[in-house]
């Protein structure tokens, strides 16, 4: 499998509609496909070029044959005595009780004496080698035949028929239409087959590989007992992960325990600046120092709390506090919360929340994820712009969708926005932790509840599948 | 703080006593200090054997509980309190954080629940609350402060005999200042109170709720009640 074609697959967001084109390309991707086919291809030519020798040897031969047939024929009339010959065509037609042989016997003046060619064929010439020519112009030239001049000026025309040759040949074309297309059906059908395998192979192989671009070190690419050079390619990436996955989790307790141990002092820190602030004789300057360090006190706490807030959510217990959770009733809250922030920017908040099913969630959680969705939103949309929440019932359960009129997130941001601290390029100068779409993301990960980020021109919109897909999450 | 009209009173009647129950010494140290600072008396114990036996016998209007304690936990140290009908109202402090812990604390009997590490002023503000609830324990139906009037029954407000129009949100907001005026109330305790959630709402949205308030409630021609404390967070207060 050519890396390239595997990194485009990564790329493309889901392979529900590829159309019949590119799903044949995909198939001519596959070595084994395309071995399969190619051979099929060759073995058809070769048919192909069989048969047709065959058959250019069995006409050339049975041609040879009957040239000499008449050949020795014309030898047989011209020992007749002229005045015998229409006798002797007369005894042979008689004997010839299937009907291949041709005699026409013309008077110098051109008038018919005997035989079934009713007039001379313009095509023969006295003394010519055989020719094929037909009787009738509605009807093949199924008649081989040539001239001779006998001894009293009179012409004589003997011939075979030669619809045997016309049958072989059509026999012959049959079996290589026949077997061309069983050739090719069956070649495209086992290359298909054979191909299934190494294709669902390397879906898995995707299948893992999203699932590890999303963040979950745990996946790793399926391995199958054949050890193939597939599988060799597998174990060394799945190594590799080992080895990601180890420095990512030191990395991830390491922040975690940093910002554990240092939220202590901090608070102490906060609280001292805090006991100062509220001194009555400060001056009025150094209150103002003061104060912009504890504004910078607060921005670190936030942060921490952020970080650990992360890392609370994802250890723990699935289910624990899950229960029957109602869209609207949460969309209803969100509304009263972020109405008056919305709108002392002058964005309109827009709700449009169809009755949908109840789901099975952590209410609290939930709440937190899409406060934090609508406050994001609010954040990054203009002032004067508009932020819409949509809850649609789907076939799976409830959907939802909160769309802002932002600078949004280009599409090879997406991915990055919901890991820790990352701020991408629309957050510049605004406020916050950055933390807020991964604390989303490990809620929606805790539930087993599908996140996406879409371009909405302008702006972003993230959507929430709210029903559990484990395989994806 | 030590100059306000809360604590003046509190010294006319009586002194309010504290017991605070922690195992760390760092910890304690800091809040005997900051509860002596605001004028409150504090008892103190370091394990939860000790702590149980201070609050079953001694007289003592709150209790800071520490959550995880050497020999008897805050939990079961809680449980015994309710049990044995001593019902002093109880903050627990713990650095368990999860909801779920929360959640078992207060089932436990807990008033309230601080996460560590906490800001003292955060404690003392949540303490005060406990104190004032514990004083009043029938809500009043109608709460006065300088002009402003707030009837919970009828759900109207009036300033200056002016009704104003609230928002049901701006009404659960105010109502939560009056109940508790002249008390500081953090953010994050505004945000617990009104919509009983426990996470950081981010940005500015409290902020955003109280200037709406402070626009209907607080017009140009009348003295401002609603105020910022800077730091901390707001505080309703009649002016002097």
């Amino acid at each position: 499998m050519r890396l390239r074609d595997l990194s485009a697959r990564l790329r493309e967001p889901r392979p529900y509609l590829r159309d019949l084109r590119s799903r044949l390309r995909e198939l001519w991707g596959i070595s084994r496909f395309r071995l399969t086919t190619m051979y099929g291809a060759l073995f058809a030519l070769g048919i192909v070029a069989l048969l047709a020798l065959i058959y250019w040897q069995t006409a050339g031969y049975m041609v040879r044959q009957l040239d000499d047939t008449i050949r020795a024929d014309a030898q047989t009339s011209l020992t007749q005595a002229p005045e015998q010959v229409d006798d002797w065509i007369a005894g042979a037609m008689a004997r010839d009780v299937g009907h291949v042989k041709y005699y026409g016997l013309f008077a110098p003046d051109g008038r018919r004496v005997i035989g079934n060619i009713l007039s001379a064929p313009s095509v023969l010439k006295i003394g010519a080698p055989p020719r094929q020519f037909a009787l009738d112009p509605s009807q093949p030239p199924d008649i081989r035949a040539l001239a001779v001049k006998l001894q009293d000026g009179s012409t004589l025309i003997l011939g075979r028929n030669t619809s045997q040759l016309r049958q072989i040949r059509s026999i012959i074309l049959h079996a290589l239409f026949w077997s061309g297309a069983v050739i090719v059906v069956a070649g495209l059908g086992l290359g298909a087959a054979l191909s299934a395998q190494p294709l669902r192979r390397v879906q898995a192989i995707g299948d893992a590989s999203a699932r590890i671009r999303e963040g979950d070190f745990h996946a790793r690419l399926p391995i199958s007992p054949q050890k193939d050079e597939l599988d060799a390619l597998a174990a060394i990436v799945n190594a590799m992960l080992d080895e990601v996955q180890r420095l990512v989790s030191e990395v991830k307790s390491a922040s975690d325990s940093l910002a554990h141990d240092l939220r202590t002092p901090l608070t102490r820190l906060r609280a001292q600046l805090h006991r100062i602030d509220q001194q009555p004789d400060l001056p009025d300057v150094h209150r103002d120092m003061l104060e912009e360090a504890i504004e910078e006190t607060d921005i670190l706490l936030t942060r921490f709390r952020a970080l650990l807030r992360i890392s609370e959510i994802e250890s723990r217990e699935r289910r624990s506090g899950f229960g029957l959770v109602d869209l609207g009733e949460i969309a209803g809250q969100i509304r009263e919360m972020y109405g008056p922030v919305a709108a002392s920017r002058d964005i309109a908040l827009d709700m449009q929340i169809s009755p949908t099913p109840v789901v099975d969630a952590d209410k609290e959680l939930l709440f937190e994820a899409i406060s934090n969705l609508v406050d994001n939103a609010i954040k990054f949309t203009p002032d004067g712009g508009k932020v819409k929440m949509r809850a649609v019932p789907t076939p799976q359960g409830p959907r939802l969708e909160v769309t802002d009129t932002g600078p949004g997130v280009p599409a090879e941001e997406r991915s990055a926005v919901l890991q820790r601290f990352y701020r991408g390029s629309r957050e510049g100068s605004t406020p916050g932790s950055g933390l807020g779409l991964s604390i989303v993301a490990a809620i929606m990960r805790l539930h087993g509840f599908e996140l996406q980020l879409q371009e909405a021109d302008p702006g972003l919109r993230i959507s929430v599948n709210c029903w559990p897909n484990w395989a994806e999450a | 703080m030590a100059g306000s009209p809360r604590a003046l009173r509190n010294a006319e009647v009586t002194v309010t006593r504290i017991l605070a129950i922690e195992d760390d010494e760092t910890t304690a140290r800091e809040i005997v200090a900051e509860l002596a600072s605001h004028g409150f008396e504090v008892d103190s114990a370091t394990d939860g054997r000790e702590g149980l036996v201070k609050a079953v016998s001694g007289d003592y209007d709150a209790i800071t509980l520490d959550r995880m304690l050497p020999g008897l936990d805050g939990l079961a140290v809680v449980t015994v309190m309710r049990n044995t009908g001593i019902e002093t109202p109880v903050l627990m402090i713990s650095a368990l954080s999860d909801v779920d812990e929360r959640v078992r604390g207060l089932r436990a009997g807990g008033d309230d629940y601080l996460t560590k590490p906490f800001a003292p002023a955060e404690m003392v503000a949540r303490l005060e609350v406990l104190l004032r609830r514990r004083r009043a324990p029938v809500a009043e139906a109608i709460l006065r402060t300088a002009d402003l009037e707030l009837d919970a029954m009828r759900r109207t407000v009036r300033r200056g005999g002016r009704e104003l129009k609230l928002s049901p949100t701006e009404f659960r907001l105010l109502e939560f200042l009056m109940r508790n005026s002249d008390q500081i109330l953090t953010r994050t305790m505004i945000f617990e109170a009104i919509w009983g959630y426990h996470f950081d709402p981010g940005t500015n949205l409290i902020d955003v709720h109280m200037g709406q308030l402070r626009r209907k409630v607080d017009t140009p021609d009348a003295p401002a009640l609603i105020q910022t404390v800077r730091g901390s967070g707001y505080r309703l207060r009649a002016p002097a």
